[in-house]
């Protein structure tokens, strides 16, 4: 099969997934124009099924923007998902993510240790100093303090684990110090009216009350952990990881698979941001509640 | 006239003063609360405290929770010991309660500061819920509570707790008159269940605290003079318009309401 015949069979399925979408979700066409106008609108309130629609155009556009601009050296849709579709099928790729994953949950869970460890402590003011130190040190680049690291460590394993925590932790607790510095000043109020000494106080508002906070800023930090994997891998590339595989391809200027490895980077990425928010919900019921409301 | 007689001073304010840097906010304020007794009964006492639109009745409001410390001057309650936090129950203007806690598991964390309730906490909570009607709600969070259910849970959570001080800040604010007349019923109950009980409410709805008080302190400027002040002291139950059902109704209470007005 040639580019071309490939390129209409594509088409033709896409065109399939169109009218198998319109019976999912029929398109009242004398309304289109309201859509259009509403979809354009500050603050306008669309239905899931316009969302989903509006979703899917963008893809389009976007997929066909890359089919067109794409040339020798850039590689076409099609392409990065046949090679997306043959990683898929490489007990390499596998290997390599389950060595990323573990180095990534081991550092998230030292990096929460720490975070929640000064955080907690940052209302005593013997220890608030050292919380924002910490936080400023999120304008320190790793790179400057690789041979540090590599002094003060015993091996790659080591090495990689503690940059990826000294990464992590400043953004962690500039997180969470946010979380404490907005507490309602009613919650602190009502312990108070309790009869609650500051330790309880500590306990209840923050430890018991903001648990749920934790996982949401693991959420949203698990990006930054899951981006420095590229560049900690890179420093010690015998244990392999994605990280590694990435810089492989790149350095033999493989854009195909560098295309595909992204995508899957990206959907792993996906995948945990939506496990946490679920965790979230299942483990803190009320943040389901408050997210009805919001809605 | 109904029998009574005022026995000891279970609350007094002296010289009490709280100014912002140079901004006087609330200065000479004086008053006592005494103990009522009423012969064959239990009854506890309703003071409210009335005045305008940011007059300072907040500000009071947390100096009598102990929120707060005045800048001058020391609120104490019985034996003359100054007020902290936790010495009054406090209901909050918008009954705050526990986000991340169900009504059950915030009025179990006051039963368990009641040191009278150890071991029977949860015969406590039963009671109080089932009589405030909120057995059904024990399981809920406070965001899934209407604003009616939020406020009773609040008032048994410092029921709970024990205080026989329940300070209550602005508790007829935006209800309507069916819910109004509940929550007046609701509070007239809770000044009945003990001698000591001493309900401080704080409003600017003269007409529904004047109905439910026995005592009304109206806060208020002086002229030549920076910040709010006790003006008048309004002794209901000498002008015999305390407990009693249908008070809106008598010309002693409309004359005492525009009274009121003219003071504000």
């Amino acid at each position: 099969m040639d580019y071309e015949e490939i390129l209409t069979i594509h088409l033709l399925l896409s065109f399939r997934h169109f009218e198998i979408c319109e019976k999912i979700f029929p398109i009242n066409l004398l309304n289109l124009p309201n859509m259009i106008q509403k979809i354009f609108s500050p603050f306008a309130r669309i239905s899931k099924q316009t969302f989903i629609i509006m979703m899917i155009v963008q893809v389009i556009i976007a997929l066909t923007i890359w089919h067109v601009g794409s040339n020798g050296l850039i590689p076409s849709p099609i392409k990065a998902k046949m090679a997306f579709l043959h990683l898929l099928t490489t007990r390499q790729l596998w290997d390599n993510i389950l060595v990323s994953l573990g180095l990534t949950l081991k550092a998230m869970l030292y990096s929460i240790a720490i975070t929640l460890f000064f955080a907690y402590l940052s209302v005593i003011p013997f220890f608030r100093s050292i919380a924002q130190f910490i936080v400023k040190c999120r304008y320190l680049t790793l790179t400057g303090l690789i041979f540090i690291f590599t002094l003060l460590t015993k091996d790659g394993s080591q090495l990689k684990l503690s940059l990826l925590v000294f990464g992590i932790v400043p953004f962690f607790v500039t997180s969470f110090l946010a979380v404490i510095i907005n507490i309602d000043k009613q919650e602190y109020e009502l312990c108070k009216t309790l009869g609650y000494n500051n330790w309880q106080i500590l306990y209840e508002v923050i430890i018991i009350g903001k648990a749920d906070q934790v996982l949401e800023i693991l959420r949203q930090n698990f990006a930054i952990s899951w981006l420095m994997i590229t560049l900690v891998e890179g420093l010690s590339m015998s244990e392999g990881g994605i990280g590694t595989l990435l810089i492989k391809y790149n350095k033999y200027n493989d854009l195909t698979n560098v295309i595909a490895l992204q995508l899957v980077i990206f959907l792993i990425g996906i995948g945990f941001d939506y496990l946490l928010g679920t965790i979230r919900q299942w483990l803190f019921p009320y943040t389901r509640i408050t997210r009805m409301e919001t809605n | 006239m109904t029998t009574y007689s005022k026995q000891e001073i279970i609350l007094k304010a002296e010289n009490v003063s709280l100014s912002y840097g140079d901004k006087i906010i609330l200065h000479d304020i004086n008053f006592n609360i005494k103990n009522i007794v009423r012969p064959n009964m239990t009854q506890g006492q309703v003071v409210s405290l009335i005045g305008r639109s940011g007059i300072g009745k907040t500000q009071l409001f947390k100096l009598l929770s102990g929120l707060q410390r005045p800048t001058t001057g020391k609120i104490s309650i019985y034996d003359s010991r100054e007020v902290k936090p936790g010495d009054m129950g406090v209901i909050f203007q918008n009954y705050y309660l526990f986000q991340w806690r169900t009504v059950y598991q915030s009025l179990l964390l006051a039963a368990r500061q009641n040191a009278t309730l150890k071991g029977k906490e949860k015969d406590a909570i039963e009671g109080y819920a089932s009589h405030f009607d909120l057995k059904e709600h024990l399981h809920l969070y406070p965001q899934q509570l209407s604003g009616g259910q939020r406020q009773r849970a609040s008032i048994i959570q410092q029921l709970l707790k024990g205080s026989d001080f329940l300070l209550l800040d602005e508790p007829f604010s935006g209800l309507d008159v069916c819910v109004l007349d509940k929550v007046v019923d609701l509070l007239i109950d809770v000044s009945l269940a003990d001698e000591l009980k001493t309900l401080i409410i704080v409003s600017h709805d003269i007409a529904t605290a004047v109905a439910i008080s026995d005592t009304v302190f109206i806060l208020g400027t002086t002229k030549g003079k920076c910040g709010s002040t006790i003006k008048k002291e309004i002794d209901l139950i000498e002008r015999d318009l305390a407990w009693k059902k249908d008070i809106k109704k008598e010309k002693a209470f409309l004359d005492t309401v525009e009274e009121i007005k003219s003071l504000l």
